[in-house]
Parts: C-alpha cells; sequence; structure tokens
C-alpha cells in the first residue's frame, strides 16, 4: 500500500537536486545551500513549539547561538570527531531549553512571548561580555570540524554531511508529529484543559517541547560549525529569531512542509537582500506585509483545505 | 461485585471567597447506574461536578471513587482511573481531525509509557477509535475537524472522546443542552446503552428534564448549593420542594 503522494515526489525531487548540486555549482551556491539546511533545522525545531505545542517560544537565536558556541568551542579545544561536539550543543541547548520551558508553566500567549523573548536578550548579552569565553565583541575564530582526522575546510566537504543531517532532524520532526506524542503536543495546542481530562500530563508536555525545540537549534547551531570558521554574536539576537519565526509562520503554522518551504524562501530572501545593504529590511518587511496580507495563514494553509474539501467530495461521491 | 456505591460524595463544601457554593453535600451513585444531578441555575451542580472531576478543590469533605479516596488527586490522575468527563461549554481539539481527537481519548492507557508514546497507535487503538466513532455515527467525518461539525456533533464527538478513556465511571455535564429533540432521543438510547451493556457509571448534571426523566435511576436535587430532593424520577417528579425550587413558591399547591 505504498503510493507515492505528492510529500514523496517533492523529497525525491529535493533528494535529486540536492545530489547533483555539488557537480555543477560554484562553493558560494554550496555555501547557500548549507546555510539554508540549517535553517531548515531551525525552523523545524520553531515548529515543535509554536506550530505544534501552540507555545510562544521567542528564543531560538539564543539556543542557535549556544550550539555555535559549545561545538566551536569543542572542536577548537579537542578536535572530537564532529558528531560530538553537534551532540555536546544540541544536549546543552535541551537543558537550557527545558528549564526556559518552566515559564510556559507560569504564563501563556503575548507574555511567555515577552519573557523567553527576555532571555533570548540576555543569552546574547552574554555572548557579548563572556570574553573569555566567547571572545565577547571581537567574534570567535573556530578550528575546522573534524572527522577521524579529516578537516571540513570548505562547502564542498561539508555539504554531505549538511544534507544527511538535516534529513535525519527532517525524518525525526515528521516521526514526532506522527506519534501519540505529537498527537499530545498538539492536545495542549487546542486546549490545556481538555488535555488534562484525558491524562496528558500538560506540563511535561510543554516543557519537553522547549527542551526539543532548543534541542533541534542547538544541532542547528553545531551544523553551522561545519561550514564556517567564525561566529559574532551581532548575528544571534533578536532579528534572528524574527527571521525563524517568520519562516514557521508564512510557511504555515502547524505544517512540517510549511517549515520547510518557508525556511527555503526566507533564507534565500534574506541571503539574496544582503546585497542590498541598506534597503535590505525595508524590501523583507514589504514582502513580509504582503504575506500576511494575502496568505495570512501560511503558503500550506490552501493546500489543507484543498486536501480537505477533496476528502469531502470522496464522501459524496 | 461489592455492593459499596460507585461514588461517594460526603459533606463536601465549596467556598468563593465568601460565597458558599456547595454546602456540606453528601449523595452516592450506585456502580452501573445512571445518576442525574438536577436543579435551578446557580444550585451548585456544575461546582460539585468539577469537584468530582477534580478541577475544582472542595473546602471540605471528601470524595471516593471505587473506595479511592480521591479528594486530593490532581485533575490528570483522574483518566488512569477510568474516570471520564465533558465539558459544560465543549473542550475539543477543534483543529484537530474527529480521528484525532478520539484517539487523544486512549492517552491513558495507550501511551503510558515513554515508548509507546514515541511511537504511533497501535492497530488496537486505532481499531478502537474507529469503533467508536461508528458508535456515535460520525464515521463520515472521521477526517473533518471537530471545529466544522456541527454542535450536536460536537457534543457526540466528546462522549466518543470520554469513551475513549475506557472509563467506568463517566460524567456528563449538560450534555443536552442545545440539542435538538431528535439528538436528544439518540443521546438517551446511548447513554441507556452504556449503562446496560457497557456496565459504566454516569453522572450527569442536566437542565432538559425530558433527558432526565427518561434514562435517570436516581435524581439529586439541589437548590442554593444544599440537597434539596432525592429519589427517582417518579418520587422527584411529584415532589413539592422540587417543584418550589424549579418554580417558585405557591406552585406546588397549583
Amino acid at each position: 500500500m505504498k503510493t507515492m503522494t505528492r510529500d514523496h515526489w517533492a523529497l525525491l525531487a529535493g533528494a535529486a537536486l540536492l545530489l547533483l548540486l555539488p557537480f555543477t555549482v560554484s562553493g558560494y551556491v554550496l555555501y547557500v545551500v548549507n546555510l539554508l539546511m540549517v535553517f531548515v533545522v531551525l525552523a523545524l525545531g520553531l515548529h515543535v513549539v509554536i506550530g505544534e505545542t501552540g507555545q510562544f517560544a521567542l528564543a531560538h537565536a539564543a539556543f542557535f547561538g549556544i550550539g555555535i558556541y559549545t561545538a566551536g568551542i569543542i572542536n577548537t579545544a579537542w578536535h572530537p570527531p564532529f558528531l560530538v561536539s553537534i551532540v555536546a550543543g544540541g544536549l546543552l541547548s535541551a537543558v537550557l531549553g527545558y528549564l526556559i520551558g518552566y515559564l510556559a508553566l507560569r504564563m501563556r500567549d503575548i507574555y511567555l512571548a515577552l519573557a523567553t523573548f527576555a532571555f533570548g536578550e540576555a543569552m546574547q548579552w552574554v555572548f557579548l561580555s563572556w570574553e573569555k569565553v566567547t571572545g565577547g565583541s571581537n567574534g570567535m575564530k573556530m578550528d575546522p570540524a573534524e572527522l577521524f582526522g579529516y578537516k571540513l575546510t570548505n562547502d564542498l566537504q561539508a555539504y554531505p554531511f549538511v544534507i544527511v543531517l538535516t534529513g535525519l532532524m527532517l525524518w525525526l520532526t515528521v516521526a514526532l508529529a506522527r506519534s501519540q506524542y505529537g498527537s499530545s503536543l498538539r492536545a495542549v495546542r487546542e486546549s490545556d484543559v481538555a488535555a488534562m481530562a484525558m491524562g496528558i500530563n500538560v506540563k511535561a508536555m510543554k516543557q519537553s517541547a522547549f527542551a526539543i525545540s532548543a534541542a533541534f537549534a542547538g544541532i542547528a547551531g553545531g551544523m553551522y560549525t561545519l561550514f564556517t570558521s567564525f561566529i559574532h554574536p551581532e548575528s544571534l539576537g533578536f532579528q534572528t529569531t524574527i527571521l525563524i519565526l517568520t519562516m514557521v509562520v508564512v510557511g504555515g503554522m502547524g505544517s512540517v512542509r510549511g517549515a520547510v518551504a518557508g525556511a527555503i524562501a526566507f533564507g534565500l530572501i534574506s541571503e539574496l537582500l544582503r546585497q542590498l545593504m541598506s534597503v535590505q529590511e525595508i524590501i523583507y518587511g514589504l514582502i513580509l506585509m504582503g504575506f500576511m496580507m494575502f496568505k495570512p495563514k501560511g503558503l500550506f494553509a490552501d493546500r489543507n483545505r484543498r486536501v480537505a474539501r477533496k476528502a469531502m467530495e470522496a464522501r459524496k461521491a | 461485585m461489592s455492593t459499596r456505591p460507585f461514588l461517594e460524595v460526603s459533606g463536601i463544601t465549596v467556598r468563593f471567597g465568601g460565597l458558599v457554593a456547595v454546602n456540606s453535600l453528601s449523595f452516592e451513585v450506585a456502580r452501573g447506574s445512571i445518576h442525574a444531578l438536577i436543579g435551578p441555575n446557580g444550585a451548585g451542580k456544575s461546582t460539585t461536578f468539577n469537584c468530582i472531576s477534580r478541577y475544582y478543590q472542595p473546602t471540605e469533605g471528601r470524595i471516593v471513587v471505587d473506595g479511592e479516596d480521591v479528594t486530593h488527586h490532581a485533575p490528570t490522575r483522574m483518566a488512569g482511573m477510568g474516570i471520564a468527563r465533558t465539558f459544560q461549554n465543549l473542550e475539543l481539539f477543534s483543529d484537530l481531525s474527529v480521528y484525532e481527537n478520539v484517539l487523544l481519548g486512549c492517552h491513558s492507557h495507550s501511551a503510558g509509557t515513554l515508548g509507546r508514546l514515541l511511537r504511533r497507535p497501535s492497530g488496537e487503538i486505532r481499531d478502537l477509535v474507529d469503533s467508536l466513532i461508528e458508535r456515535v455515527g460520525l464515521t463520515h467525518d472521521r477526517e473533518t475537524r471537530a471545529r466544522e461539525l456541527d454542535f450536536g456533533h460536537q457534543k457526540l464527538l466528546e462522549i466518543a472522546r470520554a469513551l475513549a478513556l475506557k472509563p467506568r465511571l463517566l460524567l456528563l455535564d449538560e450534555p443536552a443542552a442545545g440539542l435538538r429533540n431528535r439528538d436528544i432521543e439518540n443521546l438517551d438510547h446511548l447513554l441507556t446503552e452504556l449503562a446496560e451493556k457497557d456496565g459504566i457509571t454516569v453522572l450527569l448534571v442536566e437542565h432538559v428534564m425530558q433527558l432526565v426523566m427518561s434514562i435517570s435511576d436516581r435524581i439529586t436535587v439541589m437548590s442554593f448549593g444544599q440537597k434539596i430532593a432525592e429519589g427517582t424520577p417518579k418520587e422527584i417528579s411529584g415532589n413539592p420542594a422540587v417543584i418550589e425550587a424549579y418554580l417558585g413558591k405557591g406552585a406546588a399547591h397549583v
């Protein structure tokens, strides 16, 4: 009973494209693709806590930063196989995410958004001021990631690992969403009063969703160190959190495909606009406003409605 | 089978600040019976209901279910004990499908361990969900989002979701409110069947007398936070104190 759905075709086409890419394009394009994959993992992480669980967590860039600094520092100090440093960054982020998730047990909506925003700002301040560890406002140089002596020194060498890790995280997200745990997260999003009556441990769901979301961001940070050698706290502030939030919202809240499509679309837009410097923010803002006016439910909202309508017609026939 | 009542409410009092919503209320619900809690608006029925389902904490008194004192249990614990509830103003998972709503009702017995939680529901559970959807007549709406159902169907969905808990005690807060006559008749059949065939003990708070009088084995009547009468539907419908509470002083003599 394995039939190919549109999602399968899209995955297959995407995989084929990614497989052919390194033979056809230059280093910069591969850098952009690597970066887009990091954005995909970041967006998937935010999707878990906002899209599935309905908790407004606005500190994603901070967890991303924790992943980058942790992996970068470990790579520079000990040169272990890079998976070790990526997992370490993911774990540290997860622990902090779990602790921050405690806020979600006390407050909701805009209050939760503000409180997590405050944590994000505080973390950026830590990155900036803890000079001994992070290099502060001078930024931090990182040694290349290694795998048993094989050094990843350019985008092409990092590319296959970035792709495989992204695929793995995507698979994890889908498996999570389809599990009973995923159902329980959505139950909390829809009504925590009813979730309690089902025997769902609402507090555990909220906190674990925060931890998983942060772990994704931490792993994305580790992936980032596979193809970059420098990090500056400037790029780990609220703007980055908002960029990732935009990806999730514009893609279509609660939809995994939406998070992936949003990450690719807005990752590209923000990278392309980088060339335009001063007007970048204005154009970005206009695009965002356009989306909110004409596609307020996100790119994939219409598709879901089409699927529902199809099911309805099939029923009548 | 023990003869001890399945649900024992002993002397519960609920105070909200200075207001006494429920005043030293006691009643018992026999195993496998349908028991109704009725009374005029503001009598304290829903407050009592929410104490039993553990959403409110009584100031005094004890609540015992099947011999176990649950007075201080967290609401989350009740599902695991086989105590299911519905809500007065519907608390569905509105953006989720009918199927996923009922599936979530299985949470306490299908996703108990971490390993099972992280897996997809078993075939056995999926079959149970489908059979419950069929039982309340929503098979054609299996993939429809809860919010897109009409009101009567949403009420039925909430009952199907409660049944997915494999309940021993079913707590229904105004299940017939807002239903059309035909839907009330269906509900009547369903609840009677649940008590008689499935052996589920049912406690309902209800205003629709047509349903209450038809299905209840016993009725407890509350007014101003106190129990004013208790008995079979026949005894209650002829009770002057009940008529007075509903229609005002003097009405009983008309």
